[in-house]
């Protein structure tokens, strides 16, 4: 049976704790972590401090500091183009397609919860795409949108979204709903409560935590989606933050510190939520990693 | 009691959102990867006219040899960093809870931002790589990275390269499974650290290293904003890949044919992988 790794918490399971790291530990290792946290650290760094500065405090002094720290470059971003309707229709697309990934998935799940003739066959049908690079699809999926009459509209983005992440979503919530103990669905049974009462009412609030990895992971994957953003949108009805920021290179009269500053926009949102819910991102992040 | 209808009508939305958007285009891009296709009007039979155009094009050529060098370098450079920092992490020094977060950082920021971001790193008056270079004395060995035949590809790939945040909670989540009488045994027999590592942990670690090269490949072939915002495939198609071959003969060229045709080889050359991925790790493990 497969089952999502659990991401490691504090307990060493493994290996010892190490108590005194700087005599334990060699010189190398420490040096190995400073190199990769300065390759890390450093660009975004250098990203935030140039969405502070003016035009030619950037090409004259890219290092320093700002010389006076203003969010004027922020300001400007949202009067040049429509960043606010960018950062809208993002939102939108990543929270329908989620919520319904999330139906859909839970659905299934608990239909699968009773095993009958077809059911591993069912199963491996709904989670078959994973293998599938869905890039290869963009044709068929663009051609689909405009038959449905929802080219250019968020709705159409959403049903993509939740269509091409829903084999992930549904694979973490099938592995955790199994471990809801069979005992509860029995009792259910026997106070005669309904197939829909026990999923409603058993099922459903029992399974919160394998929900809420899935609904991490679908809405962090919608909001930073690239490729079917840009095919199957034409203007600020539906172009998403992902799309718009672009257009404050490709204008002719580039202002890189407001680019930067409008780049900073779209990635806020994830960033902040990881900062406050690391562990549960890296858990939902990673929950495709499968023993 | 469950009924077979209501068992229907659960499965329902699934089996909708997956008929729709797997087994449709599967279909769709396997018959027509067989006509000529504009994308209005008829589409004409072509039979193998689109495969052996692909096999003829240049830039067809480029984008395949490309993927296959985001799948090597993947497997032989940015594998063997994420496995270097997850050992490393795993003995837990101090603040290493930190450090893994910090990693894994920027697999929560769009690739289009870190494409924008690194677009500006390379830059060549602008760049903190140039300007970095020649701080250190090294100035004669700038060069407009993305705009450079020798350098473009390397340079489009180096952020994937070096963000190993992902394969490492892989990595670590595995190594925390290993039971820690082994590495006792090894430290009464005087067994360094590293030793532990390359002789215990590694061989231990076997299927997480599959799963993380399977991963790998996953990403070559859906890989996408870096080429497109950084270089959009140049210079010289030096950097397309087959995601952006697919993408331009769609949009670009509006060879829906073709671009189907590409989308067949994409699938192909991931079953080819990842078969091949599975029989090696069950040679490595037998």
């Amino acid at each position: 049976m497969t089952n999502v790794q659990q991401t490691d918490t504090a307990k060493p399971k493994g290996l010892k704790a190490v108590s005194h790291p700087f005599v334990r530990f060699g010189i190398g290792s420490w040096l190995v972590i400073t190199t990769f946290l300065l390759l890390t650290l450093v660009p975004f760094v250098w990203l935030i401090l140039s969405s502070l500065k003016s035009n030619r405090e950037l090409f004259s002094n890219p290092f320093s500091f700002p010389s006076n720290w203003s969010l004027a470059n922020y300001t400007s971003a949202f009067a040049a183009h429509p960043l606010t309707i960018y950062l809208r229709n993002s939102l939108l697309a990543a929270l329908s397609s989620t919520l319904l990934a999330l139906t859909a998935a839970c659905l299934a799940s608990y239909a699968l919860l009773h095993t009958f003739r077809f059911s591993r066959g069912i199963y491996l049908f709904l989670i078959f795409g994973l293998l599938l690079p869905v890039n290869a699809f963009i044709a068929p999926i663009f051609y689909l949108i405009h038959f449905l009459g929802l080219y250019n509209t968020v709705w159409g983005l959403a049903l993509v979204y939740s269509g091409i992440s829903f084999p992930l979503s549904f694979l973490i919530i099938k592995t955790y709903m199994d471990t809801v103990p069979r005992e509860l669905l029995e009792a259910g049974r026997l106070d005669a409560a309904s197939y829909h009462r026990i999923f409603f009412s058993i099922v459903l609030p029992v399974s919160i935590p394998g929900i809420v990895t899935a609904a991490i992971f679908l809405v962090i994957t919608a909001w930073n989606e690239l490729l079917f953003a840009s095919i199957l949108t034409q203007d600020q009805n539906s172009q998403t933050v992902q799309v718009g920021v672009r257009y404050f290179l490709s204008t002719y009269s580039a202002n890189y510190p407001q680019a930067f500053a409008a780049t900073v926009m779209a990635i806020i949102p994830t960033v902040l939520a990881y900062i406050f819910l690391s562990e549960r991102v890296i858990e939902g992040m990673t929950a495709g990693s499968i023993r | 009691m469950a009924t077979k209808p209501q068992i229907a009508l659960y499965l329902m939305p699934a089996t909708i959102l997956v008929l729709t958007f797997f087994v449709f285009p599967l279909l769709f891009i396997v018959y027509m990867s067989f006509h000529g296709w504009a994308g209005l009007g008829p589409a004409t039979y072509v039979g193998l006219d689109n495969f052996a155009y692909l096999a003829r094009d240049k830039s067809f050529q480029l984008a395949l040899s490309n993927t296959l060098m985001w799948v090597i370098a993947g497997t032989f450079i940015h594998t063997p960093l994420c496995i270097l920092v997850a050992l490393i992490l795993a003995r837990r020094p101090f603040m290493w809870k930190l450090f893994r977060t910090i990693f894994f950082l920027p697999n929560v920021i769009s690739a289009t931002a870190i494409a924008l971001l690194w677009y500006f790193l390379y830059h060549i008056n602008l760049g903190l790589i140039n300007r970095g270079l020649t701080a250190a004395g090294l100035g004669k060995f700038g060069r407009a990275w993305l705009f450079d035949p020798n350098s473009a590809l390397g340079a489009t790939m180096l952020p994937w390269i070096i963000y190993i945040g992902f394969g490492m909670v892989i990595f670590l989540t595995q190594i925390s499974t290993i039971p820690r009488e082994l590495y006792e045994a090894a430290q009464l027999d005087g067994a360094t650290l590293w030793e532990q590592d390359w002789h215990i942990t590694i061989p231990l670690i076997k299927r997480a290293i599959a799963m993380q090269v399977l991963f790998v490949v996953g990403y070559a072939l859906r890989m996408f904003e870096y080429p497109f915002i950084m270089t959009n495939g140049g210079p010289a198609n030096r950097t397309i890949n087959l995601s952006l071959y697919i993408y331009r003969q769609m949009i670009t060229a509006n060879q829906y044919g073709l671009s189907m045709a590409a989308g067949v080889v994409t699938l192909i050359v991931g079953a080819v992988l990842l078969s091949a991925i599975i029989l090696v790790l069950k040679r490595v493990e037998s």
